[in-house]
């Protein structure tokens, strides 16, 4: 998979543009590490890519077709996104179905998924908490589980903005462990973090820099 | 125009009651207009705000077509034999519909014009108590908290790979009862959170709270109000007379 920038621009504003002329490809199979100081446009690039938000100048192309004729829900086919705050992509009653319900309203929940949901648990440790609701677990769970969210389907690339914000030195092991698997197995990683101590567990991440350097 | 968050306050309340009771298009229609015009004497930018209404203002176009085709009487405009689908009194009904929560929502607009601190001023000096005073003030900054806990999920929604756009009626109302229930525990939780932090800024520390700033009606403020009392009051008795009164 392969996501192209070309001359993006965008700005809340008309006066002063957040994002001026940035050009970048991903591909799978590697890991990006997004830096930049605070407010200079890295979640909104993330959106950008997402088409949460759109470009006023410049294309975003992935695997040759740009996105401006692709909706959110086909470019999320292939693209998992981990909010900074993992707390606002949760909404079902219970842990399982956090990870049931999109297949349900898509009617592909099958006994296959099934057995995959419940392998996801196991995966980000959730099992026992698969009753439980969401809103009321740790920072901690509350990211496993939006992780778990994502990795229950098939994805190609994976965005985490700001991802060890709120996990301890275990959880950070475990992310980039999760990252570096990924990558092997032939996905692509954006990474935007500030922490440099998560930065140093992940393999060997290609350095990016939005903005003035820090 | 620096005007008094309690002259606003007496304007919101006139214009809304006048929206209430008057039951004549001709009546509604001039009190929209008043509506408006104080918006824009008092620099309200109603241009930014629209864009933020949008789903209110299609819901109330929404009753409004559906009253027009609903309610029956009047001479008839458009017909099949003797089936009437749209009549004057239908429409005149949907017409005031619109009218009267038009002019609602433009009274409701003219608190944009004031910062929540003069408000929550404006409130006290009105002799309500000021934790009451704060939790209005607070309430109403809360509402874009609400609206941004519900797009978030929705967003995390069509982040799973769920396009909205291309399900049914039915479905779509479904997603959106689901997605209520995680918005308003958010926002609760949320809630929670302000409390402590006000808390634990000192809210209540002391019995009596002073001002820096000491809100003082000027004579434009009493020539406003008596000129609002006046016209509000004087309009009331004229559609009474009229019998254009709810």
């Amino acid at each position: 998979m392969k996501i192209e920038l070309r001359g993006v621009c965008f700005g809340y504003n008309n006066k002063n543009p957040l994002i001026d002329d940035f050009n970048c490809t991903f591909e799978s199979g590697k890991c990006y590490c997004l830096k930049g100081r605070n407010g200079c446009g890295k979640t909104t690039l993330t959106k950008l890519i997402l088409r949460l938000l759109v470009a006023q100048s410049g294309e975003i192309v992935i695997d040759n077709e740009n996105i401006k004729k692709m909706s959110v829900a086909e470019i999320s086919q292939n693209v998992g996104y981990l909010f900074q705050n993992p707390e606002l992509q949760l909404f079902a009653p219970t842990v399982k179905e956090e990870l049931s319900f999109p297949f349900e309203l898509n009617k592909t929940l099958t006994q296959e998924t099934e057995v995959r949901i419940e392998e996801t648990l196991r995966q980000f440790g959730l099992t026992e908490l698969k009753n439980s609701f969401p809103l009321l677990l740790s920072g901690g769970e509350k990211q496993r589980l939006a992780l778990a969210t994502i990795f229950v389907r098939d994805i190609k690339f994976l965005i985490l903005d700001e991802p060890s914000s709120s996990i301890d030195c275990e959880g950070k092991q475990f992310l980039s462990e999760l990252i570096a698997d990924f990558v092997r197995s032939g996905g692509g990683v954006l990474v935007i973090s500030h922490d440099e101590e998560f930065v140093a567990l992940l393999d060997n991440p290609e350095m990016l820099w939005l903005g003035e350097a820090e | 125009m620096k005007t008094d968050p309690r002259t606003k306050l007496l304007l919101i309340v006139c214009l809304s009651t006048l929206a209430v009771i008057a039951v004549d298009i001709i009546y509604l229609s001039i009190i929209f207009c008043v509506a408006a015009a104080v918006n824009a004497l008092l620099g309200t930018n109603i241009i930014k705000v629209l864009p933020k209404m949008r789903f209110l203002l299609s819901v109330i176009v929404f009753i409004s077509v559906a009253q027009s085709l609903t309610v029956k009487g009047g001479a008839p405009l458009l017909y099949i034999k003797n089936i009437v689908f749209v009549s004057t009194a239908g429409l005149l009904y949907g017409g005031e519909f619109a009218l009267r929560m038009s002019i609602v929502i433009l009274s409701s607009l003219i608190a944009l014009s004031t910062g929540s601190r003069d408000m929550i001023d404006g409130l006290i000096k009105m002799r309500i108590p000021y934790e009451i005073a704060f939790m209005v003030s607070i309430t109403l900054r809360f509402l874009p908290v609400f609206r941004d806990e519900f797009s978030n999920r929705l967003n995390a929604l069509r982040l799973r790979g769920f396009d909205l756009k291309k399900a049914a009626l039915g479905k779509k109302l479904k997603i959106y009862s689901y997605l209520l229930a995680p918005a308003v525990s958010g926002s609760i939780i949320r809630s929670r959170e302000l409390a402590e932090s006000i808390e634990s800024r000192g809210f209540r520390a002391f019995g009596k709270r002073t001002s820096l700033r000491d809100l003082t009606l000027k004579s434009a403020d009493y020539f406003v109000i008596i000129l609002t009392l006046a016209c509000a009051g004087g309009f009331a008795a004229f559609m009474y007379i009229k019998g254009a009164l709810l």
